[in-house]
């Protein structure tokens, strides 16, 4: 099993009916694929386009009576909500890149290299995954008032980045260990040092764990809420997850802006992943050596 | 490869340098000063509405902060949150130096507050409505002021009652009774009676129920909460739904917000206990549906009593900060601004004042003229803030078919007995 | 392709501590400093005795903790948590599995598909919830309507407050949000997966199937393995699809463990931090014993070794 065999995409061969049939019912499969995870946030788009009274309509109507935008002309020109988006795409950004260059050489270490202290460390960062956030904000509240840093971005930051690098480590790990280590010994003979074998030759390989751990950290901190309800106090610094929840209270609702405030957070998301996905694919074969 | 080690090296030191800055930022400005008063004073408010809340609150603090020089920080939380939030707070130290939240004695039992007469400003006490400073009193100090309030009334739809046969409103129970049954025998969906006995708000239900049948939950200062007259309540809430099935499907696991104000907007419930938010909702998002308000109807051939409740803008001991507290309560009371905020979030006066200032409006009229005389739940005692979370939590179970009001209520009773 | 070459590849080099340091520092920094800490404050909270304001009033010892362990719905909570994740958990890998395989064949269109996917994992989990608490609804559910126009359901069924109904309509919504990340968490799994085994396996002439159970499972273990403990961690802790759509019913009748300390805390009689403290204690030892279990019953080292 040489090096260079793993570096190849293989051709799936199977027989000549399936390959004429896999044309189209792969496609098929993928549209109802589609409908199933989508239709829920097509029911949601359709309240988003409809008055805010006619979304507990009873009994309920799929399609709007009355079809109205205004719902998302509202969130969009409101600047509370401008100020919300901008809060989580600061703190959603700056903690993922944190979570990968803190993760990254951890977990190719771990992976790699004997050391005491190394199951320690290990366990510690499962264990450390298995606490509520419900059940630890009152000590990560207590800890930022003391450092002085409620009410800031860094706080936010920080925690989302600290409460991700379990996992990041932990897929990245399984990705650095899997990659055989005669390719990292080759490196190594071209002259790499331990940083540049790493970074030169293993990540490439690694590059769907570290997809997935992009858009894992990315989504949970873009999602957070019980911290950021807790750490952010000005209106104006809270991200959306916290911001749009005052679209319905006990005396207001608005369903149709919640549902298009919701709608709208979504897209960075799937912007993201739009643009980093291809790399799901193929890391094996994107990362030949020489 | 070089880029991304550079940085690596700018966000670490971003990150520590942030942390620094701010770090020595909070050991200069922080609102626990050693000596003398306070720069600035944490107010925490609960969100109304997303609408006006911060709209009054942001305008309030300018004001505040010209009229005094203290900074007002802000906070405003959900409903839903603002119990974990100021335990929070409490918990680490950290209070807020104003506090605006349903429930007030047991912060005053634990010794936190400020009462009154260090805080409040004589004539201010003197213009707030005698019930509120009543309920708002704990151990013969008034800790908890009112920052607005509401009152309940029986909300029914006009067209659905004269498709029912219909003429007017019903005063006793029996008459509910029958109505609702004509209601509900339209058909097409039509349900007598909408009612919410889910965890959201369900002590206000059975409270204004009970207070229609001579009950009460504390009478003299003894817990009545199993009393013979709110065992028949709770039996007579349970068999609407169970005998004359005469509410929406499953009361006990129907919230008050999405659940039965929904039906009632939408035009299908007869009849729900409503207030004047959901007036507002009515005349302005749910204008298809004709309704008219009145009195709770009575199962004890008794004058109808009005249920009613405050929340409250409470103000935590903190060295300095008495005058600060001082000079909030002052500019909050007065009329330019009480009367603002109870306007644009469509609630009731807890002023006499603004009593005098409302009584024009034709809208709360109906709610105005009993206000003086309004029938609170016993939020001046600490053990209340318990009773009413179980009541919450497990009414519903207690009419569900299977249910035992009874028992519920007993267990309750004990409850409250053995807290004392 | 025998395993024992494979695995004396795979061998660690073994480095200092200080240079373990270097590299593991700035991890460790965060997760000690801004995880580790808090815990060590829940651990604390939990044997105080605390006002209902949330005050400290005193040492409780182990009352929390007892009186937690006694509580008459505790039984009934931790049934209703083994269903919730037991389900989610199981049906979540499989689905995912299946998904993933899906999703790394080659089609007309599979971009558009990967996006969709992701759709659900990338709404936050409060409002998806809040979503499916309106599709289920009695009165003005989209579900419901589906259902009987369809003739499949002659009347309406109450999806959440019904107790027959409540726990299995949560579990889909629970599965549904899951399924994305562990579907992508295997995907990328299985990309991992060197092309030349496959080709190998074919020249030998194995049957799809074959192939899939002798070949890419074993290989795809390792993100299974993940996928399984993340899930187990992840759902159990899962606060707001089970806060929502059970929002409406009285009792704990439908309550995990999670949504129950925070009832203890804020919504019960109780209203008391340092109980919900000692709940949350107990629920961290739970996971590490179910964690631990799983770990053991798949042979966590062995297979990492073989």
């Amino acid at each position: 099993m040489s090096s260079s065999a793993v570096m190849r995409t293989v051709p799936r061969s199977r027989g000549r009916g399936w390959k004429n049939a896999r044309k189209w019912v792969l496609p098929i499969g993928g549209i109802a694929v589609m409908v199933v995870f989508l239709a829920p946030y097509v029911v949601m788009l359709l309240d988003a386009l409809r008055p805010s009274g006619e979304v507990l309509a009873t009994p309920p109507a799929f399609l709007p009576k009355t079809w109205t935008a205004s719902a998302f002309v509202q969130v969009v020109s409101d600047p509370a909500f401008q100020n919300w988006l901008r809060t989580s795409l600061v703190v959603a950004v700056s903690a993922t890149l944190i979570v990968i260059l803190v993760a990254i050489p951890a977990a190719y270490f771990t992976a790699r290299f004997s050391f005491r202290g190394r199951i320690l460390f290990l366990g510690l960062v499962v264990v450390t995954q298995m606490f509520a956030p419900t059940s630890l904000v009152v000590g990560i509240y207590r800890e930022f008032y003391d450092l002085g840093l409620i009410n800031t971005y860094t706080a936010l930051i920080l925690t989302d980045a600290a409460f991700n690098i379990a996992f990041a480590l932990w897929i990245l790990q399984g990705f650095f260990s899997a990659i055989p280590k005669d390719i990292e010994e080759a490196a190594a003979l071209d002259g790499c040092g331990r940083f540049g074998t790493m970074v030169r030759i293993m990540l490439p390989l690694t590059l769907p764990g570290i997809v997935t751990a992009v858009t894992f950290t990315f989504i949970a901190a873009w999602n957070e809420y019980v911290v950021a309800l807790t750490l952010m106090q000005d209106d104006a610094l809270k991200p959306l997850t916290v911001g749009i929840s005052s679209y319905v209270t006990a005396y207001q609702q608005n369903w149709s802006q919640l549902f298009a405030a919701s709608l709208i957070a979504i897209v960075p998301v799937v912007i993201l992943f739009a643009l980093i996905e291809k790399h799901l694919v193929g890391g094996m074969t994107a990362g030949a050596v020489k | 490869m070089k880029k991304s080690v550079r940085w690596g090296a700018i966000v670490a030191a971003a990150a520590i340098t942030s942390m620094t800055l701010a770090s020595c930022g909070a050991s200069g400005g922080s609102t626990t000063a050693k000596s003398g008063d306070v720069k600035s004073i944490k107010v925490v408010i609960a969100e109304y509405s997303k609408d006006h809340t911060k709209t009054f609150w942001d305008a309030f603090s300018k004001t505040y902060e010209k009229q005094t020089g203290v900074k007002l920080n802000l906070q405003i939380i959900n409903w839903n949150d603002l119990d974990q939030q100021s335990s929070t707070m409490i918990q680490t130290g950290n209070v807020p130096d104003i506090l605006n939240e349903n429930a007030y004695a047991s912060y005053a039992a634990d010794g936190l507050l400020y009462s009154a007469d260090e805080v409040l400003p004589a004539a201010t006490k003197a213009d707030i409505i005698p019930a509120f400073v009543k309920s708002g009193t704990y151990n013969g100090k008034f800790y908890g002021m009112p920052d607005l309030s509401s009152a309940r009334a029986l909300f029914y739809n006009t067209d659905l009652f004269s498709a029912a046969g219909i003429s007017k409103a019903p005063t006793t129970w029996d008459e509910f009774t029958a109505d609702a049954k004509k209601v509900t025998a339209i058909g097409n969906g039509a349900v007598g009676y909408a009612q919410p006995l889910g965890p959201e708000e369900a002590q206000a239900e059975f409270a204004i129920w009970l207070f229609n049948n001579g009950g009460d939950f504390k009478k003299n200062g003894k817990w009545t909460i199993n009393s013979k007259q709110n065992v028949a309540t709770l039996q007579y809430l349970k068999d609407l739904s169970v005998k004359d099935k005469v509410t929406q499907n499953n009361p006990g696991g129907t919230n008050r917000t999405d659940g039965a104000f929904s039906l009632f907007e939408q035009g299908k419930a007869g009849m729900v206990v409503g207030f004047s938010p959901l007036q507002g909702a009515l005349d302005t998002q749910y204008t298809g549906v004709k309704y008219a308000i009145a009195p709770m109807p009575t199962g004890d051939n008794a004058a109808p009593q009005t249920y009613g409740v405050t929340d409250y803008l409470m103000s935590f001991k903190k060295k300095g900060n008495q005058d600060a507290v001082k000079a909030f309560y002052k500019l909050y009371y007065s009329p330019s601004q009480i009367n603002t905020w109870i306007k644009a979030e469509g609630f009731l006066p807890v002023t006499t004042s603004g009593l005098a200032k409302f009584k024009d409006d034709p809208k709360l009229k109906v709610y105005l003229d009993t206000l003086p005389n309004i029938h609170l739940t016993p939020t001046d005692d600490p053990e209340w803030d318990k009773i009413k979370l179980t009541i919450q939590q497990n009414i519903g179970l207690a009419v569900a078919p299977n249910g035992d009001p009874k028992k519920f209520l007993d267990d309750l009773q004990a409850q409250a007995e053995a807290g004392k | 392709m025998g395993g024992r070459s494979r695995r004396q590849r795979r061998a660690r080099g073994t480095a200092s501590v200080a240079e373990a340091l270097l590299w593991l520092g700035p991890a460790l920094v965060l997760i000690v400093g801004i995880v580790l800490y808090p815990a060590i404050t829940l651990v604390a909270t939990s044997f105080g005795t605390y006002s209902i304001t949330g005050l400290r009033k005193g040492d409780a010892g182990i009352s929390n903790y007892t009186n937690f362990l006694t509580s008459p719905d505790l039984p009934r909570v931790i049934g209703n948590t083994g269903v919730w994740v037991g389900a989610v958990v199981v049906l979540t890998v499989l689905i995912g599995l299946a998904l993933a395989q899906f999703l790394s064949k080659e089609f007309v269109g599979r971009r558009f598909v990967r996006w969709a996917v992701i759709v659900p994992w990338a709404s936050a989990l409060v409002i998806s919830s809040q979503l499916f608490k309106l599709i289920y609804d009695y009165y003005h559910g989209v579900l419901n309507q589906l259902l009987l126009s369809l003739h499949i359901i002659q009347k309406p069924i109450d999806w959440l407050g019904d107790n027959h109904f409540t726990m299995a309509s949560m579990i889909a919504v629970g599965v549904f949000v899951s399924v994305p990340f562990t579907a992508y968490l295997l995907v990328a799994g299985l990309n991992a997966i060197p092309a030349d085994v496959y080709e190998a396996a074919r020249i030998d002439g194995g049957s799809p199937w074959q192939i899939y159970r002798r070949i890419t499972l074993p290989l795809l273990r390792p993100a299974i393995l993940i996928g399984v403990v993340l899930n187990l961690i992840y759902v159990f802790n899962s606060f707001p699809v089970i806060w929502i759509l059970n929002g409406s019913n009285p009792g704990f009748g439908n309550d995990t463990l999670i949504t129950y300390m925070y009832k203890l805390a804020f919504r019960s009689a109780q209203h008391d931090v340092g109980l919900s403290a000692a709940a949350g204690v107990f629920n961290v030892l739970i996971i590490l014993i179910a964690v631990g279990v799983y770990l053991r019953l798949v042979n966590w080292r062995e297979g990492k070794e073989a």
